[in-house]
């Protein structure tokens, strides 16, 4: 009886022991694990985390770079569009001005055209009508003056703008017909306007040597004008055979 | 004397189980369900004894074979992807309540018998 109390008793206190060892144990761990301890890890856990921190990382990765990506767009948009707009825009202005597509206004020359008539004629002096080719010329001299905008009877003369004779001398009105910008006009009296350095037109036109000097039959007179305005070219720019060489 | 013995044991076990190297986390598992298979053996054994059917063997090999039963079976679920530890736990725990509820009736009816003895006395 006494041996077998002995027996019970050790193993009691072993069992004891055991439990509490494994249960101490374990309180470690738990606790460790709670602190994430590489060292307590086995190889294939660490192994996952591996795995799982890399795809995150990579993940992460992709998202900055996406992001710096849109952010330097953004960047580039923001710093450029602000200059690219005003310089677009200002081009845009100078390209329209020179092309004729705005009203414009500013310092100029007004010459008024017409034929002389009868009563005013001088000796050795007859009547003569206004070609195309005096309007040519004096839209060449104004040109070489400088002008910067000009128009023919409210015509803005622009870069494809045709100043041509048609046909024969009008009867009924006694007139040419002169098509600039592809519309007849058939007057006697043509009213030039040019924008430009006033003195330097008016020199050009009427001083020594110029065009009206040469010209006989024709009253031309001369208005400087501090606000000449000459409306824009209402026609339609078309191009159907020029093409853009890079 | 079987408490002294008690005493120094869970002591000893304590000592060892806090110095004793930590194992990897992946055991903890078979550790912790080891516990809970030990801790149902111990109430059994202890709600055996307040009802006299204390059987020594009975206990001993219910405690190891309990353990490691429990052990097997969590690394057989671990192989196969499922999770029997948590049937072990079920079973375990619902056996420590049953047998708690036991050791409880029975300090209970010990106490109120007790009482009333004191009572008729007075």
């Amino acid at each position: 009886m006494k041996k077998g109390k002995n027996v019970m008793v050790v193993t009691i206190s072993i069992v004891c022991f055991l439990l509490m060892m494994i249960v101490f144990m374990q309180f470690k761990v738990a606790k460790q694990t709670q602190e994430t301890d590489i060292d307590t890890m086995q190889e294939t856990e660490l192994r996952q985390q591996l795995a799982n921190w890399k795809t995150k990382y990579e993940e992460t990765k992709e998202k900055t770079q996406e992001i710096s990506n849109t952010l330097e767009t953004y960047k580039k948009e923001t710093s450029s569009d602000a200059k690219t707009k005003e310089t677009l825009e200002t081009e845009l202005k100078t390209l329209e001005q020179a092309l004729g597509k705005t009203d414009v206004e500013g310092e100029g020359l007004i010459i008024s055209l017409r034929e002389k008539k009868e009563s005013e004629l001088e000796e050795n002096e007859y009547t003569t009508q206004i070609y195309a080719n005096d309007l040519i010329n004096i839209v060449n001299t104004l040109k070489d003056a400088g002008a910067e905008a000009i128009s023919i009877n409210d015509e803005r003369i622009i870069s494809t703008t045709d100043i041509v004779m048609v046909g024969d001398v009008d009867e009924e009105f006694n007139t040419l017909t002169i098509k600039i910008n592809s519309k007849f006009i058939r007057t006697n009296e043509y009213e030039i306007k040019a924008i430009g350095n006033s003195s330097y037109l008016e020199n050009s036109v009427f001083g020594k040597g110029g065009y009206i000097t040469q010209i006989d039959g024709i009253v031309a007179t001369a208005k400087k004008s501090n606000k000449v305005r000459i409306n824009k070219y209402n026609g339609e720019i078309e191009t159907k055979y020029i093409e853009e060489v890079n | 004397m079987i408490f002294i013995a008690i005493t120094i044991g869970c002591i000893l076990g304590a000592l060892v189980g806090i110095n004793i190297p930590t194992i990897s986390y992946t055991y903890s598992s078979y550790l912790a369900i080891a516990i809970i298979a030990a801790l149902d053996s111990v109430f059994g054994g202890i709600s055996g004894t307040l009802k006299g059917e204390f059987d020594f063997k009975v206990f001993i090999s219910g405690f190891f074979c309990n353990s490691i039963l429990s052990i097997l079976l969590t690394y057989l679920g671990n192989k196969l992807n499922v999770d029997i530890y948590l049937a072990a736990i079920v079973v375990f725990v619902g056996r420590m309540f049953l047998n708690l509820t036991i050791i409880r009736k029975y300090y209970i009816e010990k106490w109120s018998k007790k009482w009333e003895e004191r009572k008729i006395k007075k």
